[in-house]
């Protein structure tokens, strides 16, 4: 495990700058509801404009629509969209993960199909992994499909699936080999692309999230059927394929900034005067330095981990360690402006940033459960300091 | 800017062979290693980045904090920081001259008392002086000066960091010192920083060993009838600890590479805060996966637990520099929060 210091170059640093600009010009502060981090609003007409700038799907191959950048490049526009609270839900999962998915283990049908829209952010995605049944031990799954002509007929229920009913699609890990005893469980598992909306046999149902909105669904099968053209590389292979699929979902700037709009609205409202009692004391002051620190600090590792990507590695044991200590670092930081605010907390406050603080404490736990536990992180990262096999 | 893994090669051999568990507790009992020292300075590595002018190697700032990183990472009983990138560097600046043996530096404590009279004089005391009873020359900052006066002309009361190492109060009677006036950008402000960036350095080092020590100790002790890093709880410490010594190498390598290019006090003010915070979880978490074993001296864990409680509090603990950092962003403002993240110093 080895993390090595990089500095953004002067190519990075003008895409930066175009970024910043972009953000100023769209959505100046005080002009729009901050999101916390990925957590953001879905809104396809900006997806749709920061596609038209190449934001979405960058690092995908220009030939599929993308623009063929880096991760680094990628890493840059993220952070951005995300310390700026932008409304990037729509396009998310499909720019973070499932583009990659398709393209690395599709079929050039699947990439002609897929890859186009999801780079002009006209294509969300979601994530069905967990089941009733199947949460950490994922490869557990027990959702169905049996062989039929041309295809496959799925019976079983996906759940804590979000943003099902604002998404077009999903990609899906299914069993495809019935397990039996003695068999290796994490064989015989199958990912799929399954349309959302127009499926039949498909039923979605929300299931209320901790703040009261409707972001899970409940996806239920019934006889659906899947045609060959829509399994992802080979059957029986999903468990490597999502794995190498997890690796892109961690170590980004999604795993330690989503409490950081609050934090910089806290800052704004204070210099305006508008929070009562609180004027930068000693006390505020160190918070902002320690959060500062952490945040440079946090941030170069990250960093560091898209330099490896780009570099041909796959930093699986450092992306994990990111992970866990971003997302408990964001938990850490809610609860220190809690204990800092020492107010009663709305929703419906008229400050921003107690609105904000609001949304943090009741969605906070999610941060460290979504994409895997950190207790399973741990367990991952554990395997490989110890130079075991995860 | 990288550092020649020759230098890192070298370094750690050398070490290696000589900082081992006895030849660390021995250099506690006596209060001093000249062993250690001799073997260290003949290759040069305590001036490494002093000009060659000055009698230094003319490396540059990055090769004397990987060296530093080492050095904590052996936990070697020391005096590399003081003699090589603080006093080392108050002298060649000031363009005074270079011992031949050790160098010292008084940190600045607020109950310090010395005094320098117009004709070069040394009066008064400094506290908390590293080796001030080996060393030779202990440089002081005075009012827009660099003082360097004999260390053996002081009376000295030792005292020890927690870690057993030399931190002696040291009293002068009108000694006579050498005077030279400090350039621009050598002031109290700047040995601040510079005595931070060296800790930093080390306790990357410190870190990172302490933390290879636990992964393998767990593997090796038996519970139960099975590793104890077998456990999901021990596992919790052995990546708690991991992720501390990735965070304070990271801090330390870029606030040393903005250093190397220039004003890097928001990066040095930021990487002493996450390297305080960071010792102080990771020396608990590597504690409680040793157990018992790591509560003895006969263990070799104290070394950079010890070493990391004593510099985590010098040049500056966590209220310091969080005053400071949060200071520099309250400066920038909600807007200019962020570019200063990505930017540093180059942002202020």
């Amino acid at each position: 495990m080895r993390f090595t210091p990089t500095e953004l170059t002067t190519d990075e640093l003008a895409l930066q700058t175009e970024v910043r600009a972009f953000l100023a010009d769209e959505l100046p502060p005080g002009s729009h509801e901050p999101g916390l981090g990925m957590s953001a609003r879905h809104d396809k007409p900006f997806s749709k404009k920061m596609a038209e700038r190449g934001w979405v799907g960058m690092a995908l191959p220009k030939e599929w629509g993308g623009s063929d950048k880096k991760a680094v490049d990628r890493f840059i526009v993220v952070e951005e969209m995300l310390r700026w609270g932008a409304p990037v839900g729509y396009h998310w999962v499909a720019d973070r993960q499932t583009g990659n998915i398709i393209n690395k283990f599709g079929t050039d049908e699947q990439r002609e199909r897929f890859l186009p829209p999801i780079c002009r952010g006209e294509l969300g995605f979601s994530i069905g992994m967990s089941e009733p049944d199947s949460g950490s031990d994922l490869a557990s799954v027990s959702t169905r499909a049996e062989r039929d002509d041309g295809g496959w007929i799925v019976n079983g229920t996906k759940i804590w699936t979000s943003n099902a009913h604002t998404n077009d699609w999903f990609i899906c890990l299914l069993r495809t080999t019935p397990l039996e005893d003695g068999s290796n469980k994490r064989e015989g598992l199958s990912q799929v692309l399954i349309d959302l909306h127009n499926t039949d046999g498909l039923e979605l149902s929300p299931i209320p999230f901790l703040n009261g909105e409707h972001h899970f669904n409940e996806v239920s099968f019934t006889d659906v059927f899947v045609p060959d053209e829509n399994v992802v590389g080979q059957a029986g292979m999903g468990w490597n394929q999502n794995t190498t699929e997890m690796a892109y979902e961690r170590g980004g700037p999604d795993r330690w900034l989503s409490p950081f709009s609050t934090v910089e609205q806290l800052l704004r409202e204070i210099q305006r005067g508008e929070m009562a009692g609180t004027a930068l004391h000693d006390r505020v002051t160190e918070l902002f330095g320690e959060l500062t620190a952490r945040w440079w600090a946090m941030r170069n590792l990250s960093l560091s981990v898209s330099r490896l990507i780009d570099a041909g590695e796959a930093p699986s044991i450092e992306s994990s360690l990111v992970k866990e200590m971003g997302t408990r670092f964001e938990i850490e930081v809610i609860e220190k402006l809690v204990e800092l605010v020492d107010q009663e907390l709305t929703l419906e406050s008229e400050s921003l940033f107690q609105r904000l603080l609001a949304q943090c404490v009741l969605t906070g736990p999610g941060n460290t459960i979504r994409g895997g536990t950190i207790e399973i992180l741990r367990s991952v990262a554990a395997k490989g300091l110890q130079g075991l096999p995860a | 800017m990288t550092v020649d893994a020759l230098i890192t090669d070298t370094a750690s051999r050398l070490l290696a062979e000589v900082c081992t568990h006895s030849t660390i507790q021995q250099a506690e009992a006596q209060g001093e290693a000249p062993e250690i020292w001799q073997a260290f300075a003949e290759t040069g590595f305590p001036w490494i980045s002093l000009p060659e002018e000055a009698g230094g190697s003319g490396g540059t700032l990055l090769d004397a904090l990987e060296v530093l990183r080492l050095v904590g990472y052996y936990a070697a009983p020391i005096p590399a920081a003081e003699t090589g990138v603080l006093a080392g560097w108050l002298l060649a600046s000031a363009g005074l001259e270079l011992p031949g043996g050790i160098a010292t530096v008084a940190p600045g404590s607020t109950s310090d008392t010395i005094q320098i009279s117009d004709s070069g004089h040394v009066s008064g005391t400094a506290h908390m002086v590293p080796w001030g009873r080996s060393a030779e020359r202990l440089v002081l900052l005075g009012e827009g000066v660099v003082v360097s006066v004999p260390a053996t002309a002081a009376i000295i009361s030792q005292a020890s960091s927690l870690a057993g190492e030399p931190r002696d109060t040291m009293t002068f009677h009108g000694v006579q010192a050498d005077v030279a006036s400090a350039p621009d950008g050598v002031d109290a402000e700047a040995l601040r920083f510079r005595g931070a960036l060296s800790r930093v350095a080390l306790m990357a080092g410190a870190i990172d060993k302490m933390s290879r020590l636990t992964v393998s100790y767990t593997n090796e002790r038996e519970q139960f009838g099975r590793p104890v890093s077998r456990f999901q709880a021990v596992q919790q410490h052995l990546v708690w600890a991991s992720q501390d010594a990735a965070l304070t190498r990271m801090a330390a390598e870029s606030a040393g590479r903005q250093a190397n290019r220039g004003d890097a006090r928001f990066e040095i003010a930021s990487a002493k805060l996450v390297a305080n915070q960071a010792a102080t979880r990771a020396t608990k978490a590597c504690h409680q996966a040793h157990g018992a074993m790591g509560m003895t001296q006969e263990y070799e864990l104290h070394h950079s637990s010890r070493r990391l409680w004593t510099w985590r509090s010098e040049y500056g603990g966590v209220r310091e520099w969080s005053s400071w950092v949060g200071q520099a962003a309250a400066a920038q403002g909600a807007d200019g929060l962020y570019p200063l993240i990505t930017a540093g110093s180059a942002a202020v």
